[in-house]
C-alpha cells in the first residue's frame, strides 16, 4: 500500500502572488512584537508584577514543580531530629541503579523511642536514576523525592550525599508525604 | 577653503559615527532582542557588570572582546592575500555608498551654505549602485581563498544570487529615474518635500521590489542561501575567525543601514514630515534668528530622516524573522522570471503615464 504526499496544492491565486500571505505572517509577528514590547514597559516601570512573556528568567525566577515531579531523594527527618528511617533496606534492595548504601544501627538496652535507625545512609546522585522506587517500598514513610534538581557538581566524590545531608524536616515534605498517600493507597499496600 | 574642509571631516565623522560607532553594533543587540520579542522570550540578558545587565546591551561589550581576543585562523592551503582582504573588500563598500546618501537637505549656517551630504555627486545614484556591486568580489573571493567546499558554494550563490538582483534593482530604479527626471540623490530627496510625490506613491510597485531585490543583496533571510547554516556550515565565512568574521557581520549590518537610508530618499520622503514643508518650520523657529532657526530645522531632519531609516531596518528584521529561507531554484525564478518582467513593465507603464500626463 503507498502511501501517498500530494504535493501539488491547489493554491487560489491569492495564495500563489505570496504577497498577501506574506503580509499576513509579517501582522502575526509583528502583533506579537509590539504586544510584548508594551507587554516589557510597565514591568519595569514596576507598576505591573509580571511580564506578559512566559519565558522564566530561569536562575533568578523559578517556577514551582509540580507535586507528582521527581528530584532527588532525600530522607525525612521527624521533629526530635531523628530520621524516620528504620535501616529495613527495601530502599536498598528497591533500587535498580544500586545507589543506596545503608548500614543499620539499633537499640542495645537503653529504652527508648526508636529501636533502630541508620548509622550510614549514603545516596550516590551520580548513579541514581531518579525512578522513585525507594519511595515507593518505603514502609515508614521515610524516604522521599524532593523538587530539587540542582545538583550538579565539579566533582563527582560530592555526589555522595551522607546522612547528614539527606536529612529534611518532614514539615517541608508534607505535599510530597500527602500526594504519595493518594498515590500508592490505589495498590492498597 | 578651509572651513569646507572642516565641514566634509565634520560630516565624514558624524557618518563614521553613525554607522559604526552606532547601527553596527547596537543592530547586532537588536537583532536579539526584537526576534526574542517576535518569539515571546526575554532574549540576550546573559552579559553583566556587577549584576546589572542593562537590557543585554553589555552583550555588544562582550561580542566586540571575544572577536579582539580570538586566533586569527588562516586554513591550510588558503591563498593567504586574499582571504587576508576580501573581508575588507566586503566592509568597504558598505561605507562607501553612504559618501553620497544625504541625510538632511541644505541649511544657511552662519552665512554658509551647508549641505547634508558628503559628496554631491551628479550621478549619485549610479555611484550607489556602481560601488555596492563592488562587494559582490570581496564575498566571492572570500569564499574562493578559503579552500572549504561550503565557502566555494556559498560564493557561489552568493555571485548568482547578487549579481540576478542586480538587474531587477537597476531596472526598478529607472522607474525612479523617470519620475524624478535626475540621478543626484539630493534634488530626488528635495523633491519629495511635496507629501503626494513620495516615491512610495509613484512606483508602488518598484518599491515592494527594490525592497525584495535590496534584501536578495544583503543576503539576509529569505535569501540567504549564500550562508545557510542548515546547507553550508556558514556559506562564504566558513574559515574566518575573529575579528574578520566580525568585518563580515559590520558589513551585513551596515548594508541594512544603507538599504534603509537609500530606500527612505528613493520612495519615503528621505528628510521631509509629511504635510510640513521646510518653510513652516522655519517661520516657527523664526526667534531664534536665521542661524538657529536652520540648526534646529536640521535636526529635525536628520532626526526624521533616521527615524524612517530605522523603520526599514525594523522591517527587514520583522521580515528576516518571519519568513523561512527560498530553495535556491525559487530565489533564481523569482528574481529571473518574475521580478525582471515585472521591473520591465514598471518601466513601460510609468513611461506611458508620464507620456499620457504631457
Amino acid at each position: 500500500m503507498a502511501y501517498y504526499v500530494n504535493r501539488n496544492l491547489k493554491m487560489t491565486w491569492w495564495e500563489r502572488s505570496y504577497i498577501p500571505e506574506i503580509l499576513k505572517g509579517m501582522w502575526l509577528t509583528s502583533r506579537r512584537f509590539f504586544y510584548n514590547l508594551f507587554g516589557f514597559i510597565p514591568f519595569f516601570l514596576g507598576t505591573e508584577k509580571d511580564r506578559r512573556i512566559m519565558t522564566v528568567y530561569y536562575p533568578e525566577e523559578q517556577v514551582e514543580y509540580p507535586v507528582a515531579y521527581r528530584g532527588r531523594p532525600v530522607l525525612a527527618q521527624n521533629e526530635d531530629g531523628q530520621p524516620a528511617c528504620v535501616a529495613c533496606g527495601l530502599c536498598e534492595i528497591a533500587c535498580p541503579a544500586y545507589c543506596i548504601h545503608i548500614e543499620p544501627g539499633h537499640n542495645t538496652g537503653k529504652q527508648n523511642q526508636y529501636e533502630r535507625w541508620p548509622d550510614v545512609f549514603n545516596i550516590d546522585y551520580a548513579i541514581c536514576i531518579f525512578c522513585g522506587n525507594c519511595e515507593e517500598a518505603c514502609p515508614e514513610e521515610a524516604i522521599f523525592m524532593s523538587d530539587d534538581c540542582e545538583i550538579s557538581m565539579l566533582d563527582r566524590k560530592q555526589m555522595l550525599y551522607t546522612k547528614e545531608q539527606l536529612l529534611t524536616p518532614v514539615a517541608d515534605l508534607q505535599k510530597r508525604i500527602e500526594f504519595t498517600r493518594n498515590m500508592y493507597a490505589k495498590w492498597n499496600y | 577653503m578651509w572651513v569646507d574642509l572642516l565641514i566634509t571631516l565634520v560630516k565624514i565623522l558624524f557618518v563614521f559615527a553613525v554607522t559604526v560607532g552606532f547601527f553596527a553594533p547596537v543592530l547586532t543587540w537588536v537583532e536579539r532582542k526584537q526576534s526574542a520579542l517576535m518569539q515571546d522570550r526575554i532574549g540576550a540578558n546573559r552579559a553583566d557588570i556587577m549584576g546589572f545587565t542593562a537590557l543585554g546591551l553589555f552583550h555588544i561589550i562582550a561580542d566586540a572582546l571575544k572577536m579582539f581576543t580570538k586566533e586569527d585562523f588562516i586554513p591550510d592551503g588558503a591563498n593567504r592575500v586574499l582571504h587576508t582582504i576580501s573581508p575588507i573588500i566586503a566592509l568597504v563598500p558598505a561605507l562607501l555608498t553612504f559618501a553620497v546618501v544625504p541625510f538632511g537637505g541644505q541649511y544657511t549656517l552662519f552665512d554658509k551654505e551647508v549641505n547634508l551630504v558628503i559628496s554631491d555627486l551628479d550621478v549619485g545614484l549610479l555611484f550607489v549602485f556602481a560601488i555596492a556591486s563592488l562587494a559582490t568580489y570581496g564575498y566571492v573571493i572570500a569564499g574562493w581563498s578559503s579552500n572549504n567546499n561550503w565557502s566555494l558554494l556559498g560564493s557561489m550563490r552568493t555571485a548568482s544570487q547578487m549579481i540576478s538582483y542586480e538587474v531587477t534593482m537597476g531596472l526598478t530604479i529607472i522607474g525612479v529615474l523617470m519620475v524624478y527626471g535626475s540621478m543626484k540623490l539630493t534634488d530626488i530627496g528635495a523633491i519629495q518635500e511635496n507629501f503626494w510625490m513620495w516615491g512610495i506613491f509613484l512606483q508602488p510597485v518598484g518599491f515592494f521590489m527594490f525592497l525584495t531585490a535590496s534584501i536578495a543583496e544583503n543576503k539576509r533571510i529569505p535569501f540567504d542561501a549564500p550562508e545557510a547554516e542548515s546547507e553550508l556550515v556558514a556559506g562564504y565565512f566558513t574559515e574566518y575567525s575573529g575579528l574578520k568574521f566580525g568585518m563580515f557581520f559590520m558589513a551585513e549590518f551596515i548594508e541594512m543601514v544603507t538599504i534603509g537610508a537609500i530606500m527612505t530618499i528613493l520612495f519615503l520622503g528621505a528628510w521631509h514630515i509629511p504635510f510640513l514643508s521646510s518653510a513652516t518650520l522655519l517661520s516657527w523657529f523664526d526667534f531664534l534668528g536665521t542661524t538657529g532657526s536652520n540648526l534646529v530645522l536640521m535636526l529635525i531632519h536628520v532626526g526624521v530622516f533616521f527615524a524612517k531609516v530605522c523603520f526599514f531596518i525594523w522591517l527587514q528584521m520583522i521580515i528576516r524573522w518571519t519568513l523561512p529561507r527560498f530553495r535556491y531554484d525559487q530565489i533564481m525564478k523569482l528574481g529571473w522570471k518574475i521580478l525582471l518582467p515585472l521591473s520591465l513593465a514598471n518601466i513601460l507603464v510609468t513611461g506611458l503615464v508620464i507620456l499620457a500626463l504631457n
